[in-house]
This record gives structure tokens, C-alpha cells and sequence, in this order.
């Protein structure tokens, strides 16, 4: 029933005993939506943990003046939700919402938790995740603040040149926290050697 | 009459109404001036369509928390009642995101002359983050069998899950107003799109 795109994906991360794994993969329900479907709004505690099979999302801030800030894409295979509020049961700053109709796998905290209580195994990997989590927002969080435009934009297309497929650009503008008119420019120019 | 199930429709009305939750959120930051302002003598500001909405949520979200004490599990399908689905398609905006027909409020739901910005929208996203709560607690119960007196007369009661779908389409109803008054007020489309735009 839990596909292989799951097993493979934890596996990169860290490899559960059999035991361990199939007791990990009996908590996945398969979970479907629309695009433009809003999984979690501010102020509710994220309740689900989704893995992407199929499909586009963004977490995005609005904040009181008005200005918004796309805070994470997630697409297949990787984790989704609003994790900080997942994995602390506080509530979500920020809105989750799915860009093109998309299809998971998600599971509950109480059952995620009890497995981390029963498994050290379980533990350790989803500790895994969440460390390779934290050093990818932290080194982004070094792009937002020292870097211009143009370098902001050409590590996003080293690192990851699939988005420009994927993403509309808008959505990758607001995500490198520089105006549209300038991404469009910057597309247009820049030469990535 | 067409068969739901019942956890599906709940989180496409928790969806609908975090999408209502953003288009507020965005607001917040617009010219109070603008969210004041009457597209045409006699037309509701924005402020005034959204106290309109508080005035509903006042009525419907405590005689919701109030059904809950039923104790009537939940129930995989849900089948909408004739008179509960006849509310729900007479708020719904049409294929082409029209509005199908007028319609005169209630005395009791019709807001104020002059409403204050800040705590019309802050009262309306603390009604939406309770309704959220309430729609995850409806997860447990049975939307067929719990029945809520509507605001217009206690001798007629519908369904839970009419109840929810009745007031989220008729809040759609009123984003959509939002949407064109804000056109006619800045001149301006799509802005604030009540229904997600096409990518």
C-alpha cells in the first residue's frame, strides 16, 4: 500500500530495520486534493505529516502590512506540511496551501509520536530529516540576508534548475524575496557558468 | 440527492474558508478608506459585508458548539436534505462566478452605519479559526443526524452538515461582493479573487 517513493526517500535519509520500516509505513493514508486547496491557515496547530507523491505546494507568510513571503515550495519526493508547527504542536504562522492538484501520502502527530516513543530507530530518523531541514533554512536564511538579487538568483537555478520548470515565477520571485520585474530580468540576463 | 463523504467535504470547507482567511489577512494591509467606502448609495462597504458575516458566525458557531454535545458518531456519507441543499445552491455563485440572484438581509444581520475597521476583520478571522476547530471536530460526529435551528426561525432545523456548507457558501457568496466592490471602488480586477484564478 505505501509506495516505494516513500521507502526510497527514508532509506537516502537513514535505513530502518525491517521491523522499524513496517511499522513506519502502516501509519501512511493516501490523501488527494485540488489545486489551490488550503491544507492550514495561521493559528491552527499543524495536525498532519504529508509525503508528495504527485503535485506542487508553498508555505507562504502574510504579515500585517500586507507583505507576503513564500517560505518553502515542496514537490516529489520530500516531506511536506507546515513542519515547525507539526513537529512543535504550536500554531502555524503562515499558510499551506497545494499550487497544482496533488496527490500524498500523510500521517497524524499523536501516531508519528508514538512510533518516535516505541522506536529509537524512528527517532533517529526523523531527527535526520529535521537537521538536513534546519541546515537547508539557515543557509537560505544567510542568501536573504547578505546576498543581491542576481546571486540569490543564480544559486536557487545552480542548485535546484528544475524549479524555473515548475514553479510559476512569480511564486519564485516572492520565494527569493525580490520583485517580479526584476526575476523576469534577471532570467533574461543572467548566465550561469 | 448526491452522497458526500464526509471527511472530504469537511476539509474542502476548511479549505474554503482558510482561502476566505488569506483574502482578509491581505486586506489588513488596504487603505482603511477604501474597506470603509460604499461602491453606490445604499451598497455595503467591505467592512460592512464582513460585519454582516460576524453577525452570522455570532448565531451559528455557539448553536454549532451546542449540537456537538449530541453524542452521534461520525458516519462515513453524507446526504444533504432537500431544503439544506436548496440554501446552499441559492448561495452559491454560478459556473461562470456570478452571483445568481439578489437578495435582501435580514434586519438582524445588517450591520452598522459605521463599523471600525480593525475589530470587524480581527472579530471575523477569530470566527474563522474557530470555525476551522469546529469543522475538525465535526470529523467525529454524524452530519446527518444533528440537527441546528437556523437564524431566520427556530421551527425550521437543518442538517450539521447543511448547516456548515449554508454558511461557508454564503460567505463565498459575500467574498465574491467583496471582490467586485473593491473593482468598482479602485477600478481595478482581480485583485482579491473570491475563487482562485486559473495558473
Amino acid at each position: 500500500m505505501v509506495s516505494n517513493q516513500l521507502k526510497e526517500f527514508t532509506e537516502n535519509i537513514f535505513r530502518l530495520p525491517e521491523a522499524e520500516w513496517q511499522a513506519f509505513a502502516a501509519i501512511w493514508q493516501p490523501f488527494s486534493c485540488r489545486r489551490k486547496t488550503m491544507l492550514t491557515a495561521p493559528g491552527e496547530t499543524e495536525r498532519y505529516l504529508y509525503f508528495v507523491l504527485e503535485g506542487l505546494q508553498r508555505s507562504y507568510y502574510i504579515g500585517e502590512n500586507g507583505e507576503e513571503a513564500t517560505i518553502v515550495f515542496t514537490y516529489p519526493p520530500s516531506f511536506s506540511g507546515v513542519a515547525d508547527s507539526f513537529l512543535t504542536q504550536t500554531p502555524s504562522l503562515y499558510f499551506f496551501e497545494t499550487l497544482t492538484a496533488s496527490n500524498f501520502l500523510r500521517t497524524t502527530y499523536v501516531q508519528l509520536d508514538d512510533l518516535m516513543n516505541r522506536y529509537p530507530a524512528i527517532q533517529k530518523m526523523i531527527l535526520k530529516a529535521t537537521a538536513a531541514a534546519l541546515k537547508g533554512v539557515l543557509q537560505r536564511q544567510i542568501e536573504l540576508q547578505c546576498f543581491s538579487a542576481e546571486e540569490k538568483f543564480k544559486t536557487l537555478l545552480r542548485r535546484s534548475p528544475h524549479v524555473l520548470q515548475i514553479i510559476p515565477h512569480k511564486y519564485l520571485a516572492s520565494y527569493l524575496g525580490i520583485d517580479p520585474a526584476t526575476f523576469s530580468k534577471l532570467l533574461g540576463t543572467v548566465r550561469l557558468s | 440527492m448526491k452522497q458526500f463523504r464526509s471527511e472530504t467535504l469537511l476539509e474542502q470547507l476548511q479549505s474554503d474558508v482558510r482561502r476566505q482567511m488569506a483574502i482578509v489577512e491581505r486586506l489588513r494591509a488596504d487603505d482603511p478608506g477604501q474597506l470603509l467606502a460604499q461602491p453606490a448609495t445604499g451598497k455595503w462597504s467591505v467592512v460592512q459585508v464582513l460585519e454582516h458575516l460576524n453577525s452570522y458566525d455570532g448565531y451559528y458557531l455557539p448553536a454549532i458548539e451546542t449540537s456537538f454535545s449530541a453524542n452521534k458518531p461520525a458516519r462515513i456519507y453524507f446526504s444533504p436534505g432537500w431544503l439544506g441543499h436548496y440554501f446552499t445552491q441559492l448561495m452559491l455563485p454560478k459556473e461562470n462566478g456570478q452571483l445568481k440572484s439578489r437578495m435582501k438581509s435580514p434586519k438582524n444581520h445588517r450591520p452598522s452605519s459605521h463599523p471600525d475597521v480593525v475589530p470587524v476583520l480581527s472579530v471575523f478571522l477569530q470566527n474563522q479559526r474557530r470555525l476551522l476547530a469546529l469543522l475538525e471536530e465535526a470529523k467525529t460526529k454524524d452530519l446527518g443526524v444533528i440537527r441546528i435551528p437556523i437564524s431566520l426561525t427556530k421551527l425550521v432545523k437543518l442538517k450539521l452538515g447543511d448547516i456548515f456548507c449554508f454558511l461557508i457558501a454564503h460567505q463565498q457568496r459575500h467574498f465574491l461582493q467583496i471582490e467586485h466592490t473593491l473593482e468598482a471602488l479602485q477600478g481595478v480586477r482581480g485583485k482579491y479573487p473570491a475563487t482562485p484564478p486559473v495558473m
